[in-house]
């Protein structure tokens, strides 16, 4: 028997008591009916926390493989914080962006972007306030409400410009748990230097030089060409944390899986993170592509897929190269693309082996370098 | 329909809910001497069926995987998942009645991914 129709004959017995006589207490009647409705209650719920783990993997995997993308794809991350035992589950589902082409974790936004279709972003810029906010698209449109990747906040120093970026829109000071990195530039605006807050290598840290919370991870150079001003600018940027391997063919690119400074205690790094002793391979560089120009048009021109919209020159392209040889500009994949589409609004579309911070990072220098001319 | 062999756990609630599942197996899998009922009588037949407790679903989850019956439980996951969706955390804990069994430092990484995630 059931222990629902046990309830219920209890509960039609002493009913059937209280018609025939008047109790000497309504109350106990009161209390045995709603200790049985909380019992009931109670085993609504009670058992789920013993779902066996193939099951709730059913279940999780349902959840995740339906919300591909935001808002929905917080339910995710909202799984993954209801117990420990969930968050084991949903942490062995979800794939990294290389892989799945998704962001899900916060963590997902130092990661290499998918392999083949980039990720489309776009940016927009609050002049006021020197700030910035990355988001993901949440339509194929160019630009929408969004889903809110990063913000940054620009800084100006005696002998420099730096830009501290968050995942925290309202809090983008420095010292902030929140901070994930930052973009500083030299006297001229013609150099910077990006630094991530969390190390990009398992092992000690590779130099005492540089303070904690600081690795540089990327050196970003603009430079005029021949045509000086009239011309395209050059941009070449050293990926210090990635090594050319990383675009061959079996090459993987440094991931990282956890924020430290969400929780001090947690390392989970070490095993996807690429070796010490690599840091001596050649670094990836990233160099743009040069425009052609245009007869009739009379202007410079990229191939942009349709994602900018309005010609400008902090527009550029970024294609991996080995730096020792020379970009095949006409037959690479694009890995970063960022550009004009409205009044403070851009696109940026990213790909293996940048991640959304490193892209966004080098996407900032373009609004800040000297050479731009509009 | 021959039983399959006894691996999984919990045979209290498959017998509990095993004359639903097995009614549910033979109105599906009748198709040698009927023709197949039209897709939305089926949709429409299996959202009441999981219009049910939660209880009773938990039940059937079990009863499904132990009986083998992949429509039937590809159909209770289903409706567990969409019964997930759009809560937060503490939400989900309450619906299901899940302890909280973070360390401090988890819960407050935990909390910052979800007002990250909920921006």
């Amino acid at each position: 028997m059931s222990f629902r129709s046990m309830v219920r004959e209890m509960k039609g017995e002493v009913d059937a008591i209280a018609r025939r006589r008047p109790l000497p207490s309504a109350r106990g009647v009161r209390r045995v009916a709603a200790v049985a409705t909380e019992e009931e209650a109670a085993r609504q719920g009670c058992c789920w926390a013993e779902l066996p783990p193939e099951l709730l993997r059913e279940v999780l995997a349902r959840v995740e493989a339906s919300e591909p993308r935001w808002p929905r794809r917080r339910d995710v991350v909202a799984c993954a914080g209801v117990c420990r035992t969930w968050r084991g589950v949903v942490r062995e589902i979800v794939r990294v962006p290389e892989v799945s082409g998704r962001l899900t974790f916060p963590i997902s936004l130092k990661q290499p972007g998918p392999r083949d279709a980039p990720i489309k972003c776009f940016i927009r810029r609050h002049r006021a306030t020197q700030t910035y906010f990355l988001y993901i698209g949440l339509t194929d449109a160019l630009a929408d409400t969004g889903k809110f990747l990063f913000a940054a906040r620009k800084y100006h120093r005696p002998t420099c410009t730096e830009y501290l970026i968050s995942l925290d829109k309202t809090d983008m000071s420095k010292g902030s748990q929140t901070c994930v990195g930052k973009l500083r530039s030299n006297f001229l605006r013609t150099k910077f230097t990006v630094y991530d807050a969390h190390p990009p290598h398992a092992g000690p840290v590779v130099s005492k030089r540089w303070p904690a919370g600081d690795y540089p991870v990327i050196q970003i150079n603009y430079e005029v060409n021949v045509l000086g001003s009239r011309g395209p600018r050059r941009m070449n940027c050293i990926m210090e944390s990635i090594p050319v391997s990383a675009i061959e063919q079996g090459g993987t690119a440094p991931t990282q899986t956890a924020f430290p400074f969400f929780n001090p205690k947690s390392s989970r790094m070490d095993s996807s993170i690429t070796p010490l002793s690599s840091q001596v391979e050649s670094k990836l560089v990233l160099k743009n592509k040069s425009p052609r120009w245009h007869e009739h048009l009379r202007c410079w021109c990229l191939n942009f897929h349709g994602r900018v919209t309005v010609a400008s020159v902090k527009n550029f392209q970024l294609v991996a190269s080995d730096e020792s040889a020379p970009a095949n500009e006409e037959n690479d994949d694009t890995t970063l693309q960022f550009g004009k589409i409205g009044k403070d609004l851009f696109t940026l579309d990213y790909r293996y082996p940048v991640s959304a911070f490193q892209a966004f990072a080098i996407c900032l220098s373009s609004f800040d370098t000297k050479l731009a001319r509009e | 329909m021959t039983a399959p062999t006894m691996t999984s756990r919990s045979p209290t609630s498959t017998q509990r809910s095993s004359p639903r599942s097995l009614s549910t197996a033979r109105s599906t899998s009748s198709t040698s001497t009927a023709a197949a009922a039209p897709a939305e009588d089926l949709k429409s037949f299996d959202a009441e069926f999981v219009k049910v407790d939660r209880a009773t679903l938990f039940d059937l989850i079990l009863a499904a995987n132990y009986l083998n019956i992949k429509g039937l439980l590809d159909l209770t996951c289903q409706t567990v998942a969409d019964m997930i969706k759009d809560n937060t955390p503490e939400e989900i804990r309450k619906i299901f009645n899940i302890k909280n069994d973070f360390t401090p430092e988890e819960e407050a990484e935990v909390r910052k991914e979800n007002q990250w995630a909920f921006e």
